[in-house]
């Protein structure tokens, strides 16, 4: 008896767990299948460098170079203004807070990554928006500004997760020896901590730019959404929004609706590239 | 002098940075709750909704049950298959070639925007499998997201426990099954429990996914599998992007956070005790 259950756990596991794996393959296979389709009518250098995206007209022009390049420009101005203010703050944490008050801020921080996307692009539309139009008096609130300034809020606390956890380690280690020696706090942290700690630095961008490049709602309901070459004021439209947008519209099957597959596929295939240069960046600071 | 300015200028970076996050936390915390809580009342939390545009009057709580079911649905298709993962992986699989490669093809659901995981479930589900915009294909889109989330998680509590208690009762002779039943379930019962339960919250706020797959702008109290759901985020989306009510988005907002915040906490909570 107990034999028999034994081995139906086994399969059941087996069985379970070759279905997940078998499940995510069958995913990826889906989606390059899907995207092929599109580049053997359209070749793949003119769909990622034109620059006209215009599915439904009489003569359809399938190219997202703007696109790729507004959702490349948004996660970057996430990036660059996240990252001092989240290096800062996983610095303020880790050092100059004791434990008690510790074990109070960083769930407090974390409250932030539970809240979902849509709201923030709620409250980015109420807020960042309309503040643009109102007291900065621009002609439209909707831009790849709005959209740079929301993705940073929604990307602090993975940057500040994962570089206070390092620092945190980094500081204990140390502490005692440098006090030791006499040495202030700034200069612990410029000379030890930041050094020691950029492997996570780095790991803590990797994470951060893919979640800003694939995040959908709260881009898609700021940047305005219209497929132009991207300005700093100017709407923008990234390839995750787009793709929400016109694949309820796109008739199974069209030209239009495997190029949207395609765009899914050049979006995949642009975080691989970011890993992959991370990847050595980070090898190389290794020396 | 230099140097005590240096040391002014960094102790000044990282002291403004934390007030400039923990003080935008608390303002975003306090403009939900303050907007939300002026509008809120418990007709909206018990109505559909109404008025024309529909959603300016009424309530929202066929979308609330709607996000529960879908996540439940999500949760329960996510789990079976991400614990059973961990479990083949932890005590089956004696091969490292096989759990590299198992540990990268998670990698890389990970690594999947969730709109492309929709676009999946819409064409496979929606329109090769004939499901529909359905209860069912959302789920599972949304199982699909989270089901890395839970592996991983799994993966650690799991190996976390005592691999001297695991060898030792390998030694005794007893069964792999008995083993994980009677010594490694009971031990991380809870952890596991509080794990699904914040995977649940992450698959209940994403709108991305079911947007194609399962949402709708009005639906009854979904009666079977089949039939199309209204979602939480999903409303929210709609009643901003249609312009149809701000003071109802207030509102819903606050539900949905405070639902999210519920769950967080009682996970919370079932994780403390356990240990």
């Amino acid at each position: 008896m107990h034999k028999f259950i034994e081995k139906v756990f086994s399969l059941f596991i087996r069985l379970m767990a070759f279905m997940s794996i078998f499940l995510i393959i069958f995913i990826i296979f889906f989606i390059l299948k899907e995207s092929l389709v599109f580049f053997r009518q359209v070749s793949f250098l003119s769909f990622i460098t034109g620059k006209i995206w215009r599915p439904v007209s009489v003569n359809p022009s399938y190219s997202i170079f703007p696109i790729i390049l507004s959702t490349i420009f948004v996660s970057l101005i996430a990036i660059i203004i996240a990252l001092p203010i989240g290096i800062g703050c996983a610095l303020f944490i880790s050092n100059y807070l004791d434990e008690g008050l510790r074990h109070f801020v960083k769930p407090y921080i974390n409250i932030l990554s539970g809240i979902p996307s849509v709201v923030y692009g709620f409250i980015g539309f109420l807020v960042i928006v309309k503040n643009f139009e109102v007291k900065l008096a621009f002609s439209s609130g909707e831009s790849i500004l709005a959209g740079g300034i929301l993705l940073s809020i929604m990307i602090l606390p993975f940057i500040i997760s994962t570089c206070d956890e390092s620092m945190f380690n980094i500081k204990n280690k140390y502490l005692t020896t440098s006090q030791a020696l006499g040495v202030s706090k700034w200069y612990m942290i410029t000379k030890l901590i930041l050094p020691t700690a950029r492997r996570s630095i780095i790991a803590s961008i990797i994470l951060c730019l893919a979640r800003a490049m694939g995040e959908t709602m709260a881009v898609m309901m700021v940047i305005g959404n219209s497929p132009i070459m991207p300005k700093l004021l100017s709407k923008g439209q990234t390839i995750p929004s787009l793709i929400a947008l016109e694949m309820g519209g796109a008739q199974v099957g069209s030209l239009h609706y495997h190029g949207l597959f395609a765009a899914g596929l050049v979006l995949m295939l642009l975080l691989l590239c970011i890993n992959i240069i991370l990847y050595f960046l980070q090898r190389k600071l290794n020396f | 002098m230099r140097r005590y300015a240096q040391g002014y200028f960094i102790k000044l970076w990282c002291v403004l940075s934390g007030i400039i996050v923990l003080s935008l936390i608390s303002y975003i915390i306090i403009y939900i709750i303050i907007n939300g809580i002026s509008v809120l009342n418990l007709s909206f939390i018990f109505d559909s909704p109404k008025g024309m545009p529909l959603g300016s009057e009424g309530g929202i709580y066929p979308a609330i049950i709607g996000s529960l079911y879908l996540t439940l649905i999500a949760c329960f298709f996510a789990s079976i298959l991400a614990i059973s993962t961990a479990i083949y992986l932890l005590f089956y699989c004696n091969s490292i070639k096989i759990s590299n490669l198992i540990h990268l093809v998670i990698g890389c659901i990970a690594g999947i925007p969730s709109i492309i995981i929709g676009m999946f479930g819409y064409t496979l589900l929606v329109y090769q499998l004939r499901l529909g915009r359905s209860l069912i294909a959302g789920g599972i889109t949304l199982g699909i997201m989270i089901f890395p989330v839970i592996e991983v998680k799994v993966e650690r509590i799991i190996s976390e426990i005592d691999s001297y208690i695991i060898s030792s009762s390998y030694a005794l002779g007893v069964s792999k099954t008995y083993t994980f039943f009677r010594l490694v379930l009971p031990a991380c019962k809870r952890d596991i429990i509080a794990s699904i339960a914040l995977a649940g919250s992450y698959a209940m706020g994403a709108t991305a996914p079911i947007i194609l797959t399962s949402a709708v702008m009005f639906a009854p109290t979904p009666k079977s599998l089949t039939s199309p759901v209204m979602a939480l985020p999903y409303h929210l989306y709609l009643l901003i992007s249609e312009s149809i009510s701000i003071q109802n988005a207030y509102a819903t907002t606050f539900v949905l956070i405070s639902i999210l915040l519920t769950i967080n906490i009682i996970a919370s909570l079932v994780a403390k005790t356990g240990r």
